[in-house]
């Protein structure tokens, strides 16, 4: 699965293994085309591998994204390479030429047999950011459970070089020294899907975020709600005591023009209301508030679900939040305007808040190929109407959240869109013959 | 029944906690291992993920297993995930039997001894069906690589045009004279400015120049019948004398992009047909784009200086608080659009006539999408005031009696002004009215194409199947699904063409092999099965002369069997079962239900 050669060719290079990606790659290969994954980090899967459950169906995520992690894995037309990384994309005549560097693993791909025996003989613990930071691993360890592939990754920065993980390894899988390789891909197409970012926890300063120690991401409150997270239940991470009153704070990275953020990040109040509704089952007296300026519930039965969210006693605040301090007891201070009360001015306590985090896109490619990245920061795309997936060079096509915030339903449906473009876009150059390159001949040529 | 000896793999999923925290799965796994023939059992944190499927493939090898179970989640969620698993094993797919113990055990019951003990007996009484499985094969059909498309709007024109570019051939039907649906109507879209006929020429361009589109409009379906890969569909076509003519299309698939109809506000509702200067949001775009550049906008005579715009008329609709209209569903759903379009035309009636007064009552402003937002500022810098409401509270629209500035009087509770009722006297009053789904008629009914409570089109799944139906080969496209935009109309409409492309590229389709088989030495050609058949042509009695007499029998037509059962249930010699699940397998399970757990365990 991730071996290499030096150079190849393929249908299409996917750049991104999340959700995005994987669904795009999942369409080309059922039509027969020859599909690449370059995933950056150590397993697929992507931002949605690590949430609890998905809205408006509740679904648990693991659900609903491992069998297409794995039926990615299986397919006989997609390829995956891990800790990979686009270092340029060129057109070179019909097709481009992409390098990519292979960051050493220091663990060999072609002998490593996922036992985890090299993780149990490590001393090193290391913060798990799979975790949101709550729960360590070892410095050689699988990603996560149901991590794909099923590869052990050594972290040099962290590993004590003490050689136990190589004692303890039955098949001497452990290279320590690796180094990076770069590789060579011819590809007819390339698909962008590198997602997104959530913007920083310490951005807004009022917010104080990253001071604050029960002051949470929503992806760290995503693990700690999953059935298979940290604690396996919900408790704060200051003191580890089980919250009673728990806080969400809406637009905290988004509609913001002092963060450079102007736009909607269309996925955080539905995230909110869902973890909202998964807190008042894990914590049935606890109480639950959703500071927020509009409550966007847009999609298929979302409006629905925050109805339902209502009815079941989720208290819904509307006010901007100005400023968060720490209280007593490492409890957090809110203060906001309350629209509802006369626009008054009031501060509340809460034993744990939440900070609703929003989009910012994870990869800024312009100087890797030639698309156009727009003031937002997201890749452009110069006919969204009716052709969404088009960037501005022919062949390369946008898919998901590189696109601009969406939610997995939307990524989902785009995804397709992106993998019906591409193939029709395979299709003219098939007949038509050199009509691209007519067009970018000089420009990218090397 | 195979002589083989049988040798099963039992795996009980933790699902990460969903089960496992209220199912002892160590327990149900112990149990389990404990019947006959169960050569494995064991237990596995996810077994959907790759790990736990690559336990089942090379327990496969390594115990000689035949016969797999997996208790999970439901599966309709994986058990063709599965099922590839078994294959990559060296087995049948069909030599896999699926238990639910998540939907139907772990999230429905409170006590962890009644779960963990209906687990145990789910898992049990599948492990005494799977050991009557049979190796089975899809069905292969062949298939027509045709694919009809149900409605000419952009959702419509996309799909069909993606559907050709791959190099397939299609049909676009429209119920109208002309393409391109309600956009052909805009004078600009969002968020891009555009034109709307400018929109629709560029598409309809490209359809006309493509390769392999047929285009018939003023046509509508009448009938469809067959199944996926062959889909035989009736419509009929007026022609310019009145005429009608009725055309039969053979499809392999059917893209429905059948589009919305703006919500139609009853009569009084927020004023409408009581004055005639409150109008709906599309007639006033209309209004519009046809009112002549000048100083002032009249409407029926009179000169607009103030308009009020009021959203969420027919979304975001509350049992208790709204009424649905007469044979419809209440509207709960947001219409997605109504906001971003709302503002964009407070800012061009502004724009066109600087002299108009512009109030904006709104529940939540949802400018989501991506140069959205944009819009909302736009809106604010022009001035336009906005007052919210409550659902509870919604603006009145009354007469002005005074002679004082507008004809009419919108009355509201502002939350944004501490709650105060305040009246702004307006000329005009234009309702942001939602979307509904456009009638989807003959196809619906005779595809038996499912709706949700909402009317829109239903897909299997938001996430793993979001443009698929329940009737295999039937995908949708557009607003019929729901409300969206251009933009995401035109991204499902191409995510519909692609799992089409995927399904008809290769000439054939497969089939699941859960239909009817008749045994013929039982079989006494009664007939009584087919008078219980619900599906035309799955079943037929054929006459036969052996020996100088004439022998009736049932045959299965396994394209157009559903495998129901209906007529299982009715044969009086049975000797008809369906594959897959015959009467011994649910003998089996009931057995194994019904006996005492030490007889279970002790064989």
């Amino acid at each position: 699965m991730n071996a290499a050669a030096s150079t190849e060719a393929v249908d299409t290079l996917v750049i991104g293994g999340g959700i995005a990606g994987l669904q795009t790659a999942l369409d080309l290969a059922d039509l027969g085309l020859q599909v690449t994954i370059v995933e950056k980090d150590a397993s697929i899967g992507g931002k949605m591998i690590g949430l609890s459950k998905v809205f408006p169906t509740l679904d648990c995520a693991s659900c609903i994204t491992t069998p297409k992690m794995a039926a990615a894995a299986h397919h006989e037309n997609i390829r995956i390479l891990t800790l990979a990384e686009v270092e340029s994309v060129m057109r070179q005549d019909e097709d481009f030429s992409v390098r990519i560097t292979l960051q050493p693993r220091y663990v060999d791909e072609d002998l490593c047999i996922g036992c985890r025996l090299c993780e149990y003989a490590c001393d090193a613990d290391v913060a798990d950011e799979f975790e949101g930071g709550l729960s360590a691993h070892r410095a050689i360890y699988i990603p996560f459970t149901n991590a794909i592939p099923q590869l052990a990754v050594l972290d040099p920065m962290e590993c004590n070089l003490c050689g136990q993980c190589a004692v303890a390894c039955p098949t001497d899988a452990v290279v320590f020294d690796q180094k990076p390789r770069e590789i060579e891909i011819t590809a007819r197409s390339v698909v962008v899907a590198t997602g997104f970012e959530t913007t920083p926890m310490g951005a807004k300063e009022e917010y104080r975020g990253n001071e604050i120690a029960n002051v949470i991401s929503p992806l760290t409150m995503e693990r700690l709600l999953a059935p298979h997270g940290p604690y396996g239940r919900v408790l704060r991470p200051a003191d580890g005591k089980v919250p009673d009153s728990v806080a969400f704070v809406q637009c905290a990275g988004s509609r913001d023009k002092s963060l450079g953020v102007p736009y909607c990040s269309r996925v955080c109040c539905m995230y909110a209301i869902k973890q909202a509704m998964l807190l008042s089952g894990a914590l049935p007296f606890a109480d639950i508030t959703i500071y927020y300026m509009d409550i966007r519930a847009f999609g298929k039965g979302y409006e629905t679900f925050f109805q339902n969210a209502s009815a079941m006693g989720i208290e819904f605040v509307k006010g901007k939040v100005a400023r968060i301090d720490e209280a007593e007891d490492r409890n957090v201070e809110v203060r906001f305007e309350h629209i509802d009360e006369l626009g008054q001015v009031e501060e509340r306590t809460h034993d744990l808040v939440v900070l609703s985090l929003g989009m910012l896109p994870a990869a800024d490619l312009r100087d890797r190929m030639p698309i156009g990245v727009s003031s937002d920061g997201f890749v452009t795309v110069p006919k969204p109407t009716i052709e969404p997936c088009r960037t501005n060079e022919p062949g390369i096509f946008v898919a998901g959240t590189a696109a601009g915030p969406k939610d997995i339903v939307d990524t989902i449906a785009e995804a397709g869109a992106a993998a019906m473009a591409v193939s029709g876009y395979l299709k003219s150059m098939e007949t038509a013959g050199c009509a691209v390159c007519a067009v970018s001949a000089g420009t990218e040529t090397r | 029944m195979n002589s083989e000896e049988i040798r099963i793999g039992v795996y009980i999923c933790h699902c990460g906690g969903n089960i496992s925290d209220k199912v002892d799965v160590e327990k149900v796994a112990e149990d389990a291992g404990k019947l006959p023939d169960v050569k494995v059992s064991q237990t596995y944190a996810f077994m959907c993920a790759d790990p736990g499927q690559e336990l089942i493939a090379e327990d496969i090898e390594k115990h000689g297993l035949n016969r797999i179970v997996v208790a999970s989640c439901s599966p309709s969620l994986h058990e063709t995930t599965f099922r590839s698993a078994v294959v990559r094993g060296g087995l049948n797919p069909f030599l896999y039997e699926h238990v639910n113990i998540r939907e139907q055990v772990s999230w429905v019951h409170v006590s962890t001894g009644e779960a963990t003990g209906k687990a145990t007996t789910l898992v049990q009484a599948a492990i005494g069906r799977v050991r009557h499985h049979e190796p089975l094969s899809l069905i292969k059909v062949g298939a027509t690589s045709r694919a009809l498309v149900v409605g000419g709007g952009v959702a419509g024109l996309r799909a069909a045009l993606d559907f050709a570019n791959y190099g397939l051939p299609v049909t676009i039907i429209e119920k109208s004279l002309r393409l391109g649906g309600q956009v052909a109507d805009l004078d600009t879209v969002f968020p891009t400015g555009e034109s709307g006929a400018d929109l629709v020429r560029t598409l309809v361009e490209e359809v006309s120049a493509a390769e392999g589109i047929t285009v018939l409009t003023d046509t509508r379906v009448a009938g469809a019948t067959g199944y996926v890969g062959n889909f035989n569909v009736v419509v009929e076509q007026k022609s310019s004398n009145g005429s009608t003519e009725e055309l039969k299309i053979k499809a392999g698939a059917v893209i429905v992009a059948t589009g919305s109809r703006p919500y139609e506000p009853v009569k009084g509702e927020f004023g409408f047909e009581r004055f005639p200067e409150v109008v709906t949001l599309p007639d006033f775009l209309q209004i519009l784009k046809k009112a002549p550049d000048g100083d002032e906008l009249i409407v029926n005579g009179k000169t607009i200086r103030r308009a009020a715009f009021i959203h969420c008329v027919g979304s975001r609709q509350i049992e208790g608080i709204h009424e649905p209209k007469p044979g419809r569903p209440l509207n709960e759903n947001c219409s997605r659009v109504c906001c971003t379009a709302t503002l964009k035309a407070e800012s061009d009636l502004i724009e066109k006539f600087p002299g108009v007064f512009v109030y904006d009552f709104y529940r939540d402003i949802r400018t989501y999408g991506r140069g959205h937002e944009e819009i909302y500022e736009r809106a604010s810098s022009d001035g336009v005031v906005f007052l919210r409401y409550e659902p509870a509270t919604p603006p009145m629209v009354t007469e002005a009696l005074s002679n004082g500035a507008g004809s009419m009087l919108v009355t509201v509770k502002d939350s944004l002004t501490a709650g105060m009722e305040i009246e702004v006297a307006v000329d005009l009053v234009v309702l942001a009215v939602g979307m509904e789904p456009a009638d989807v008629g003959a196809l619906a009914e005779s595809l038996k194409l499912p709706a949700g409570a909402d009317g829109f089109l239903q897909e299997v799944h938001p996430k793993l199947r979001p443009v698929e139906m329940a009737v295999a080969g039937v995908v949708l496209a557009g607003t019929c699904q729901s409300p969206r935009d251009i933009e995401e109309s035109c991204a499902s409409a191409s995510a519909a063409a692609v799992k089409v492309a995927g399904l008809l590229t290769r000439g054939y389709v497969e089939l699941e092999p859960y239909v009817a088989r008749v045994n013929a030495d039982r079989c006494e050609g009664t007939g009584i099965c087919l008078s219980q058949c619900e599906y035309d042509g799955a079943l037929e009695i054929v006459e036969t002369e052996v020996d100088g007499k004439v022998i009736r029998k049932a045959v299965v037509n396994e394209a157009l069997c559903t495998g129901c059962g209906a007529c299982v249930a009715v044969c009086p010699t049975r000797a008809i079962d369906i594959n897959g699940w015959t009467l011994d397998q649910f003998e089996a399970m009931v057995d194994v239900m019904c006996a005492d757990p030490m007889e279970v365990a002790g064989g």
